[in-house]
């Protein structure tokens, strides 16, 4: 847990230094945090080639935007990975239709886990954080998990969720809300008092 | 519809506006209702950090050397590799800009030195710190006699009632040293440290702080708003 904070104060410094034009600064949030967030670009865009531009756009942003960084409203690693959400997802809608196709498991959060978890060391590595959401997301139904992960990391609608699940759009619409809903509970209940 | 009094509503909107799944009409409904509901851009900010965590859950994967040399490429690429401190070099394509600026402060600074020739002691030391167009928004001067920093804000200098004002010094090499938050974001008369005012300082800076000031000493933690030369009468 002091790790945890450790490391967060660690980026937040850099964050700083890179709001100052700090160039060394720059390189070491890179190494400190690029194999984590180029996970998640492959995640969302599954070829190698579009996550690795999603990542050069995402860290270019970074740079300039890094002196309007507010460590009060995220952590470091929060905020920089919305910012390669954002840049993934503009590159997946300029993609042709169909272009990009996921085999369903990889929706859900929580296996993208479990597929590489390959020993306690992995998860030494994630922050409370994330041990916490894979704990309370593991409490979901499978499909809710891949409903919920569907919407977040292929930015899908309602609809596009319920054609993609096969399954009414009512059904599609309740279950993110109750999950959504669990979700948060389950959370809160977890935050240290 | 009352959005204010239905925690439920906001709550189940804010997760899915991060989501992704509020769309049309109703996720730009949203958008004008956050512009003016602080506590519903907390609710969303709490669930950014929720959803936003979802991004650790997967494999790290190591990207190979040529997208740091992309970055790299385009960053020299894009001109603005200067630090902001080291505006002269951002402006070095259009010197005319840095013109305008430093006839702008130093019509201020004049103004400020005539108006204190009222038999006070003229400062010694003089900044008009401007933002990224060259408004200028606080005059700082330095009294070495009376040891203190005399702070004027422009009037219309508007300050969120969450953040703070920090005043920076910037040395030759880019180190930054605070020289003190301005009580209620107003003009004020801070201490003069001598460091302040050291041969090597070169710039002064405003930042944008949470309440007491930048959490970490050194550097601030914020946008910077305002910068301007720190200038030896």
């Amino acid at each position: 847990m002091n790790r945890d904070l450790d490391d967060r104060v660690q980026l937040q410094r850099l964050i700083g230094a890179v709001a100052l034009g700090d160039r060394q600064a720059f390189r070491k949030l890179y190494d400190a945090t690029s194999s984590k967030l180029f996970g998640f670009a492959l995640r969302i865009l599954r070829k190698d080639e579009l996550a690795e531009e999603a990542l050069q756009d995402a860290f270019v942003s970074i740079w300039h935007a890094a002196a309007g960084y507010q460590l009060h409203l995220s952590a470091p690693l929060t905020w920089m990975a919305a910012i390669v959400r954002n840049k993934a997802l503009d590159m997946l809608r300029r993609q042709p239709r169909g272009e990009v196709e996921l085999p369903l498991g990889d929706y859900d959060p929580v296996a993208a886990l479990q597929d590489t978890a390959a020993g306690p060391q992995d998860l030494a590595e994630l922050s409370r954080d994330a041990v916490a959401l894979a704990g309370c997301m593991e409490r979901l139904a499978g499909r809710q998990r891949q409903a919920i992960g569907m919407a977040y990391l292929h930015d899908l609608s309602h609809s596009e969720v319920a054609a993609q699940l096969s399954l009414p759009l009512g059904t599609v619409k309740t279950w993110i809300r109750r999950g959504l809903d669990r979700l948060r509970d389950c959370l809160t209940n977890r935050e240290p008092v | 519809m009352n959005l204010r009094n239905n925690e439920v509503l906001r709550e189940k909107l804010a997760a899915e506006y991060v989501l992704g799944t509020l769309r049309g009409g109703a996720r730009r409904r949203f958008e004008s209702w956050l512009r003016d509901d602080a506590l519903l851009r907390a609710t969303v900010a709490n669930w950014q950090g929720r959803l936003g965590t979802i991004a650790e859950l997967g494999r790290p994967v190591a990207p190979p050397a040529r997208v740091w040399n992309g970055i790299e490429r385009r960053l020299q690429a894009a001109s603005s590799p200067a630090p902001w401190w080291q505006f002269w070099r951002q402006d070095a394509a259009r010197p005319w800009a840095w013109l305008t600026l430093a006839a702008g402060s130093l019509a201020v600074a004049m103004g400020v030195i005539l108006a204190g020739r009222d038999g006070t002691a003229l400062p010694q030391q003089v900044a008009a710190l401007a933002d990224a167009r060259a408004h200028t928004a606080l005059v700082v001067t330095a009294d070495t006699k009376r040891g203190r920093l005399d702070v004027r804000v422009a009037r219309d200098v508007q300050v969120p009632d969450d953040r703070t004002l920090q005043l920076w010094a910037i040395a030759g090499d880019g180190k930054p040293r605070s020289l003190g938050i301005l009580p209620d974001n107003r003009s004020a008369a801070l201490a003069l440290d001598q460091r302040a005012i050291g041969p090597d300082v070169v710039l002064l800076a405003i930042s944008l702080e949470p309440k007491g000031g930048s959490p970490d000493p050194d550097r601030p933690t914020g946008p910077v708003l305002y910068k301007g030369s720190w200038t030896r009468l």
